[in-house]
């Protein structure tokens, strides 16, 4: 068959591309969309390029996001610095197992986990993967869903630091790491949408 | 490939691109990314400073990341890690310090734990409380080899590296009047600080560090005293009662005075040790003194007891201080027979100080005094200070002294052979003067002059007297001649004359107010008992001057004195029950009662029984004839007396001159010629008899109407010349005398009193300056609360210290 085993056939192998704005199909050679104008192609072939590149930036903004401290608290008593994981490690110290859990989650384990999945990703468009393109896509879905929930740490920084401005009592301000975070967040957001989920199907294909 | 519905052709072959033409711009992104992660992290690397390693005893509350260093109150640094030394010996500090600052931490730089304190200089260290602890860092501002490992100090160090100042150690005895903080006092001006004291390598003395700030420093020089402030002093020597108090400060923890008193000592240098006298007094002896010249050592054997006798006691020689005494044992020596117990004394002499030289050696000394020894050189005891008893060891020459040698093979030291000690107890002489004074028989003196007086009286009122109207007869025919004598009639003008001179001695010692100017002298001498404590300061000059006193005092010859005075009072009582006297009334009750025959006027009927009292108070006067003089020197006395209580300097001068007036006017007193008096007046009274008892007296009858009729004109001239008032007048004078007299002896008890209170209250004074008196145990027990005090504020400092957050917590 020279369809999908499973009766699928993708738009390219239809001759057709659609505008992943607007959603318009159009013909296979079109290059600008008729409806939204945006540029069209059937597949970007820089796309893995880009999720790399910008994956790898926003790793490397993880590093300094972990080390150098998220907040530094400064209170008539005494001044603290503490860095993400530190401070999980400090709730858990005060039996706040819940907020250790969530500020864990999503300070930690989702941007990690995201990390690994946009590589996942990445490597299985190449190469066979366990997953099937189905549970891929699902994957990436999650991805980008979640990606923006990554941020939830900076909005609370952001608030701390513009709310506890006590001169001289109390003051919170944002360290090195809150920019870092900030930025890890926005480059794997970037690396999840620039990742063209369309490959998927193009390595099933290949792998058939 | 099927037929149906085909696809538009589309190329889908992957683009066949060099790889790096299919290279994307994106990967500036992470590059950038990955350059400012570096560089951040670069940056961060080259400012966290120098890494330096502290080490303390324990880490007083030093907590990682969090405790900062501080440099003149600026944060420098901050601690990074807390850990152990191996085999957990010290805490080691890791610190990491700005790269600015680091460089000057040489090897005078020193850290420290800035915990809060409590000190009676202030509270320090408060903002610790809410801070938590930090480290204080001290250091010069002059770059050096840098140093990276360090030994945290206890406690803030005496002088900060950028005060200038000298660092000085002190060397003590012990340790008490050294305490940790202890101020360096110049002219009662702080100018340093003392370290905390410590036992010194060989254990025999106390060292403590101290620093005296600049340009203090520059008063210093080896011939620099030191001596200890701390607490309040008394001293009972030999200049008398001193109390100094310093500051309260000073009181409770301890300080250091200093002062240069000899010029020309070499400049001080850094480090210098400096020993600390007991008090101020020692420490400018001292001066006269090198602590390092060569002492000889002597031993003198005393035989009697050498109670008051302490190390430390002087030896003088001459009257100067030549050396002291370094020990006192008891040796039996065994003698053929028996065995005796003497007391061995050991003197250090200084060889300069006999005269010898600065550089003379203790054998050249040795042999000065064997030399002195053979010319009669003798060790005795004297009495150093006559209040406390202290004794000192006095080198005299006895020129008659028996022919001595100076032991010089006697172990362990050379002997100095001795004489008799000579050792005044003023407290005992004083005693001795007070317990004599005590049993003075004033009572029996008293006795004695109301006997006197008895005697008068009885003398006044005797039988005779009344029994006179029986010679009326035989007066009536004498008192005609009486009469018509021209003598006989000079003699109402006569006695007008001397009842008006008796009257004005009388008036004379009323107005002078002897008695109340005795009053006064005695309220003044209360008073003076009363400031008596806060005469102590002339105590100086007054134990001399007592010790002189009580000598004179002791040396008063008071009971001859009394004697004497009883010898008067039984001897006018002797006159006045002399037979003579005796007779007296009878010839006077003769005359009055002639007299009063003859003259039958009312008015001179009156004259016998005043003229009675009269006489009697007459005999009283004349008795103190001399009371004019009596009065006058009785005012001499008593302000001589008040003069001497108000100054005691002056009383010991004026003591002697009282009772030499005394004893003077004993002798007055005794030698007053009553017995010629009396002779006299008796003489007179027989004369009168005689006059009586004439041939022309047989004529009185005859011319008795003649003479009733100019004794009438007599008596009229009498009565118009006042004679009788006057008489009158003099009688109530004398009786008002006689009641002053009266007045004067009733208020001799209340004197006496006052002198027993005033002897009570010296006594009492006295006794205040005994070892377990009132005073005594009072001060005690001031000083234990002032020292519970002090606990209790250290106690409470150091709760502070150990646990800052009680201060919140208010456990």
């Amino acid at each position: 068959m020279a369809h999908a085993g499973k009766g699928l056939i993708t738009a390219r192998e239809a001759g057709l591309v659609a505008c992943r704005n607007c959603g318009r199909v159009h013909a296979g050679d079109a290059g600008f969309c008729t409806r939204c104008e945006s540029r069209i192609s059937s597949r970007d072939p820089a796309s893995l390029q880009k999720v790399w590149a910008l994956l790898i930036a926003g790793m490397i903004a993880f590093i300094p996001a972990n080390i150098f401290p998220m907040l530094k608290t400064r209170t008539l008593f005494e001044h603290s610095d503490s860095t993400i994981m530190g401070g999980v490690v400090e709730l858990v110290g005060h039996h706040s197992y819940g907020i250790a859990a969530i500020v864990f989650i999503a300070s930690i384990l989702i941007p990690v986990g995201k990390f690994l999945a946009i590589i996942y990703l990445a490597i299985s468009v190449r190469n066979r993967s366990v997953l099937n393109m189905h549970q891929r896509h699902k994957l990436y879905d999650v991805v980008e869903f979640i990606g923006r929930w990554s941020m939830i740490d900076v909005f609370v920084v952001a608030i701390l630091s513009s709310l506890v401005q006590l001169q001289g009592l109390a003051t919170i301000n944002p360290g090195i790491a809150a920019v870092s975070f900030a930025l890890s967040v926005i480059f794997t957001m970037l690396a999840a949408q620039n990742f063209d989920s369309r490959l998927i199907w193009d390595a099933d294909r290949i792998q058939k | 490939m099927t037929d149906t519905q085909t696809p538009a052709p589309l190329d889908v072959r992957p683009a066949k691109q060099g790889a790096w033409k299919r290279l994307s711009l994106i990967w500036i992104v992470p590059l950038l990314a990955l350059l400012i992660s570096l560089g951040v992290a670069y940056q961060n690397y080259a400012d966290r400073g120098t890494l330096i390693e502290i080490a303390f005893e324990e880490a007083n509350g030093i907590s990682s990341g969090e405790t900062v260093i501080k440099y003149r109150d600026v944060e420098v640094g901050r601690v990074e890690k807390v850990t152990f030394a191996d085999g957990l010996g010290e805490v080691i500090v890791q610190a990491r310090i700005d790269k600015e600052v680091a460089p000057y931490l040489d090897d005078d730089a020193s850290f420290w734990v800035v915990v809060p304190r409590v000190s009676l200089r202030g509270v320090s260290g408060l903002e610790t409380v809410l801070s938590g602890v930090f480290i204080q860092g001290n250091w010069d501002n002059e770059a050096d080899v840098q140093q990276y490992e360090f030994t945290g100090l206890d406690q803030a160090p005496l002088a900060l590296a950028r005060q200038r100042g000298t660092q000085i150690v002190f060397r003590a005895r012990d340790g008490q009047a050294l305490s940790d903080g202890a101020p360096i006092l110049h002219k009662g001006i702080k100018v340093g600080y003392l370290e905390a004291p410590e036992l010194s390598g060989d254990g025999t003395s106390v060292v403590a560090n101290a620093f005296v700030e600049s340009p203090f420093d520059r008063r210093i020089t080896s011939a620099t005293r030191f001596w200890d402030t701390s607490g309040f002093s008394v001293s009972l020597g030999a200049g008398g009662v001193a109390l100094n108090v310093n500051s309260l400060a000073s009181l409770i923890e301890g300080g250091i005075a200093f002062d240069t008193v000899v010029s020309g000592g070499a400049p001080l240098i850094e480090g210098q040790i400096f020993d600390i006298f007991a008090n101020e007094e020692t420490a400018r002896e001292s001066l006269f003194a090198s602590p390092d010249v060569e002492m000889l050592t002597v031993a003198v054997l005393f035989e009697n007891s050498v109670n008051g006798l302490t190390k430390g006691s002087e030896v003088r020689f001459q009257g100067l201080r030549v050396g002291e005494v370094l020990d006192l044992t008891a040796v039996v020596t065994e003698d053929r027979d028996s065995a005796q117990v003497l007391l061995r004394t050991i003197l250090a002499i200084e060889p300069a100080r006999l005269g010898l030289g600065a550089d003379a050696t203790p054998e050249q000394a040795l042999t000065f005094l064997s030399n002195f020894v053979r010319q009669g050189l003798r060790a005795r005891l004297v009495t150093g200070n006559i209040l406390s008893g202290s004794l000192v060891v006095e080198l005299i020459e006895e020129p008659d002294a028996p022919t001595a040698v100076m032991n010089l093979a006697a172990q362990p030291y050379p002997q100095i052979p001795t004489t008799s000690s000579n050792i005044t107890d003023v407290a005992d002489s004083a005693e001795d003067v007070l317990q004599r004074i005590n049993d003075l028989p004033i009572e029996e003196l008293m006795t004695g002059a109301i006997d006197l007086m008895d005697s008068i009286e009885r003398l006044a009122s005797q039988d005779s007297l009344r029994t006179a109207p029986a010679s009326l007869a035989a007066l009536l025919d004498e008192t005609r001649e009486l009469i018509n004598s021209d003598d006989i009639a000079k003699i109402p003008g006569e006695i007008r004359q001397s009842i008006a001179d008796l009257n004005a001695i009388i008036a004379q010692a009323e107005t002078s107010g002897t008695v109340d100017r005795l009053n006064a002298a005695i309220d003044s001498v209360t008073g003076v008992s009363d400031n008596l404590f806060s005469a102590t300061e002339n105590l100086p000059q007054i134990s001399a001057q007592l010790e002189a006193l009580t000598i004179k005092a002791n040396d008063l010859d008071l009971d001859g004195l009394l004697v004497a005075a009883r010898d008067t009072i039984t001897n006018i009582d002797g006159i006045v029950q002399a037979t003579a006297a005796q007779d007296l009334p009878q010839s006077v009750a003769a005359v009055v009662e002639n007299l009063r025959t003859v003259v039958s006027s009312n008015d001179l009927a009156a004259i016998p029984t005043d003229l009675r009292q009269t006489i009697a108070t007459v005999n009283t006067i004349v008795s103190q004839a001399a009371a004019a003089d009596l009065v006058s020197k009785l005012d001499g006395v008593v302000a001589a007396a008040q003069g001497a209580v108000t100054s005691i300097d002056n009383a010991a001068a004026g003591l002697p001159a009282i009772t030499v007036q005394l004893e003077q006017l004993a002798t007055k007193a005794n030698g007053l010629d009553l017995e010629t008096l009396v002779a006299e007046a008796t003489s007179t009274l027989d004369s009168i008899d005689t006059l009586v008892g004439s041939q022309s007296t047989q004529d009185i009858p005859a011319s008795l109407s003649a003479a009733l009729d100019e004794v009438r004109v007599f008596l009229g001239d009498v009565r118009n010349g006042g004679a009788v008032n006057n008489l009158n007048t003099a009688l109530s004078s004398a009786s008002e005398a006689a009641q002053a007299i009266e007045d004067a002896a009733a208020s001799l008890p209340a004197l006496s009193a006052r002198a027993s209170a005033l002897v009570t209250q010296t006594g009492n004074t006295l006794d205040g300056f005994g070892e377990r008196s009132r005073f005594n145990a009072e001060m005690l027990a001031a000083l234990r609360d002032i020292q519970a005090a002090a606990d209790a504020v250290s106690s409470l400092a150091r709760a502070i210290q150990r646990n800052p957050n009680s201060l919140l917590t208010g456990r």
